[in-house]
């Protein structure tokens, strides 16, 4: 993986249980809501404005948005995830997250995060667990 | 069955079983994914990196399947008569790549009633293949469902 920009990547080693961390905001537009309906072809629920699947699709953007070198992600393992509320185009997500638990492997680690979106009201509307892959520092960047 | 037509609650049966249509996954799904979410992983972008990692090449984001999937889904049965998506635990089994052909495979694993006599719940097990059959995303979803007036 020469040329890689290693540096700029936080690994296994580098997460901090119980750290948490705020998204900026977005606000959720129709121009999201008709780019999501043509590249997914997913209507989602008719009586909800913003199909349930898009607003986690657009937390995960969010996520990296924040001032801080990006995780080393080698596979995003699974999600289980709530929908407390629905969103309509004009609403203002943010997202929260946290590191609860973190288990190592011979390639690599386990980490579980708790994500959390909310409104411009702060209500959580959606909120659930990541579980990824995260890859360990290689031994010749530190 | 009219194509608008929605099915109640009460119409829906344990064990029926939907199968979608295929959609092979291109280089251009990828990055307008890449663009609307803002997940610009070097996993989903970056061809040469991906190179040498595990996958040995780009692979799409894991949500941009399940959404796949969600679309795909509906392409193979007449909707349901949904108030609002409740729950989804989804596990992310093995990569799509570019030009992957994926569908969807899902069956009614449960019927529950709810406090509220107007709706009940219904979990959908579904499973995500490919061209070779293999199994690379799977998971349950729970659905508020209008029961019939």
């Amino acid at each position: 993986m020469t040329g890689s920009p290693t540096s700029h990547r936080a690994y296994f080693e580098d997460v901090k249980i119980g750290e948490s961390v705020e998204t900026p905001a977005l606000t959720v537009t129709e121009a999201h809501i008709s780019l999501y309906h043509g590249l997914t072809d997913d209507r989602g629920n008719p009586s909800s404005g913003v199909p349930d699947l898009l607003p986690l699709c657009l937390s995960t953007g969010l996520g990296w948005r924040l001032n801080r070198a990006p995780l080393a992600v080698l596979a995003f393992m699974s999600v289980d995830w709530h929908i407390e509320r629905p969103l309509q185009a004009g609403d203002t997500i943010r997202s929260r997250a946290r590191a609860v638990a973190k288990r190592s492997l011979r390639e690599g680690g386990v980490l579980i995060e708790e994500h959390e979106i909310v409104n411009q009201h702060g209500e959580a509307v959606q909120h659930g667990r990541f579980t990824f892959l995260i890859a360990k520092r290689p031994p010749s960047s530190s | 069955m009219a194509a608008n037509s929605r099915r109640f609650f009460d119409e829906i049966a344990v064990g029926e079983e939907y199968e979608s249509p295929g959609r092979t996954v291109t280089e251009t799904d990828i990055v307008i994914f890449a663009g609307l979410s803002g997940d610009y992983n070097v996993l989903h972008t970056d061809a040469e990196f991906m190179k040498g990692s595990i996958f040995g090449e780009r692979i799409a984001h894991g949500l941009l399947g399940m959404a796949m999937q969600s679309g795909l889904l509906s392409r193979a049965m007449h909707p349901y008569a949904i108030l609002a998506s409740a729950g989804i635990r989804w596990k992310f089994k093995g990569p799509i790549k570019i030009g992957d052909t994926i569908r969807v495979r899902a069956r009614v694993a449960a019927k529950r009633e709810t406090s509220k006599p107007d709706r009940g719940l219904i979990t959908l097990e579904r499973k995500v293949l490919n061209q070779r059959d293999e199994v690379v995303q799977e998971g349950e979803t729970d659905l508020l469902v209008e029961c019939r007036p």
